[in-house]
């Protein structure tokens, strides 16, 4: 507060010019977005007009993406790998913090490390021996394919053992005293003071897994079941054809900007504590 | 109270039971009863980590010995170090290396001056401004890999893109040896310049306003101030950030670069991560492709090391 109102006592000049620059800045963060957008939402021949205004409006370009492709069954495919892949995360990532949060226990720190460990180890140094296990499992071209492998997110164990390290440990032992056993504990006192932390690192898992594209690609080759991957089929053929390819990107693009305007705040804080760890 | 004991041992299942009993008449089998539940907790991670992720890493160092196809038929026939010298003698190597340099020098400008830059300007702006600006600036960082890659496609497209016809001029970005690595780098940026905005706006709200208003009291002009007392403190906030550009600027660029310029035009775009890519799955050299991982892995710890350590000396400014 008190560097604010420092800060704040400056000259208009200073906000004025502190307007303008972050103005041009999120203008040009913002455009392509827009661009993407403006440009699906044209009429056929209108692809190539540079009028920033997408008019008159056309659903063509959709129309034309929705009967070159299914995608629709993309759309929801990918949504039940974010889902499941987000919600498998979160159940474990859960359990795993709540046994470093309520006990002391022989190997708890080598454990512990086990998972800070995962940080330095790139994806490059294990995707061949991963690409062999999943075709001996015969799961190469499918979704469990791709959701089983990132089950265990230490990202989620260390925000989460974060949250639960600030929870009253009062709490944990008046649920003890009432004779309930650790687990109706996690459930009744645990998750529910939790909800919000958890909510926000879903939303997080769940955006990163619709969005990911290397370990998809490697799982289902060329098929085009997730819609990052549908989109790639769309791109790189000579001569695009670029108002159902900006309707396609579009789409694969609307479920996380929906979510984005509706619980702003929470995805960006998730995203900053994510970072910070 | 017996919150003492609580996070010492006996578990919150059988805390009642054991507590009747005396620890010395314990059996072995109520012993494992009681000291069960935090590994059974912890198990599905575990298992999942190592299989998806130790072992795998593992074998790597096993299979980087080897030489093999990928094809599960035929054998895997050891080759010593073999695999490491091949890779060692590339001339390629040599050159995506410096290119993963280049990658990670034109990123820091987006992951760390005009993210300060911007967020010591946000201060400035108070109130709803401030919220939308941020929500524009970090709104790329939503944007899917691959559907960037395809409205920049799009934006960038020689005839008929908007930047050619705003600027123009007609380059043809993506094709063309000199500027597809910086297009590469500027999408890049784009991507996930909101997201270390967002960073440095978190570790502005930490530092104590007492040391600005300090300085100020002190004399120091807004300048100084910012110079020699907020970022100084921010240090550990810049640490981080470069230590993610190190670790993380050749995978980030990897999505863009295999849907946009497949590692061309002449391997121009071809750093160190994409040309892993391609040894492993486009030549099916499964041995010298986990060479190239394991060298990456011991790279990452190398790289991982020093800057923890350069963090570390950095962040006790604000003790």
């Amino acid at each position: 507060m008190t560097t604010d109102e420092a800060v704040g006592e400056g000259s208009r000049a200073r906000r004025l010019g502190g307007h303008l620059v972050l103005g041009v800045l999120s203008l040009l963060c913002a455009f392509p977005v827009y661009w993407l957008y403006a440009t699906s939402l044209r009429a056929p021949e209108d692809v190539y007009s540079l009028s920033v205004l997408p008019w008159p409006l056309s659903t063509a370009s959709y129309a034309e993406a929705f009967a070159t492709s299914d995608v629709l069954g993309m759309l929801l495919n990918t949504g039940v790998v974010a889902v499941l892949s987000a919600l498998g995360q979160l159940l474990i990532a859960l359990l795993a913090a709540y046994a470093f949060a309520a006990w002391r226990f022989p190997f708890r720190r080598l454990l512990y490390l086990l998972f800070v460990g995962t940080w330095l180890v790139p994806f490059q140094a294990t995707m061949l021996p991963n690409y062999v296990l999943l075709s001996r499992l015969g799961l190469l071209e499918t979704l469990a394919g791709v959701i089983i492998p990132t089950l265990c997110s230490a990202l989620g164990v260390l925000l989460l053992r974060e949250h639960l390290n600030g929870f009253p440990k009062e709490l944990l032992d008046a649920a003890r005293m009432d004779g309930r056993s650790s687990w109706s504990t996690l459930w009744t006192v645990v998750v529910p003071a939790l909800r919000p932390a958890l909510a926000a690192l879903g939303i997080l898992l769940a955006i990163t897994a619709w969005n990911e594209y290397f370990w998809p690609a490697m799982v289902l080759q060329r098929s085009n079941a997730v819609v990052q991957l549908g989109l790639r089929s769309f791109l790189g053929t000579e001569g695009n054809d670029w108002g159902p390819l900006m309707a396609m990107a579009g789409l694969a693009c609307l479920p996380v900007f929906v979510l984005y305007l509706v619980l702003q705040r929470h995805i960006v804080n998730a995203f900053v504590r994510s970072g910070l760890k | 109270m017996v919150s003492g004991t609580f996070v010492e041992a006996p578990p919150l299942a059988l805390a009642g039971e054991a507590g009747v009993r005396p620890a010395s008449r314990e059996t072995g089998r109520s012993r494992a009863r009681r000291l069960a539940p935090p590994y059974l907790y912890l198990l599905p991670a575990v298992v999942l980590l190592v299989v998806w992720t130790y072992q795998p890493l593992a074998q790597t160092f096993v299979l980087s010995l080897h030489s093999w196809n990928l094809v599960p038929s035929t054998p895997m026939e050891p080759v010593g170090l073999a695999n490491y010298e091949q890779l060692l003698s590339t001339p390629e190597l040599g050159r995506s290396v410096w290119r993963t340099v280049v990658v990670i020098l034109g990123m820091l400008p987006f992951t760390v001056l005009i993210p300060v830059a911007v967020a010591l300007l946000t201060r400035r702006v108070r109130g709803r401004a401030q919220g939308v600006y941020r929500a524009l600036v970090f709104a790329p960082m939503l944007v899917a890999p691959v559907a960037g890659a395809a409205v920049w496609q799009w934006l960038l497209d020689p005839s008929a893109g908007a930047v050619n016809r705003i600027l123009g001029t007609d380059v043809n970005w993506l094709n063309t040896t000199g500027t597809a690595q910086l297009a590469i780098i500027v999408i890049t940026g784009w991507h996930v310049a909101g997201f270390a905005v967002l960073v440095v706006t978190a570790g502005l709200a930490g530092i104590n306003p007492d040391y600005a208003a300090a300085a100020k009291v002190d004399g120091a002009s807004r300048g100084q101030v910012t110079r020699w007392v907020t970022l100084p403190l921010l240090s550990p906030t810049l640490a981080f950030l470069v230590l993610m550009t190190v670790l993380l600027s050749a995978q980030w660029t990897f999505p863009l670069i295999d849907t946009l310029t497949q590692g061309g035009p002449v391997g121009s775009t071809t750093n160190l991560y994409y040309l892993l890519w391609e040894y492993g799955f486009r030549s099916h050299d499964a041995g010298l492709a986990a060479a190239a991982g394991v060298l990456f892995f011991a790279g990452f710890i190398v790289v991982a090391a020093v800057l923890t350590r350069l963090a570390e000396r950095l962040s006790h400014h604000d003790d």
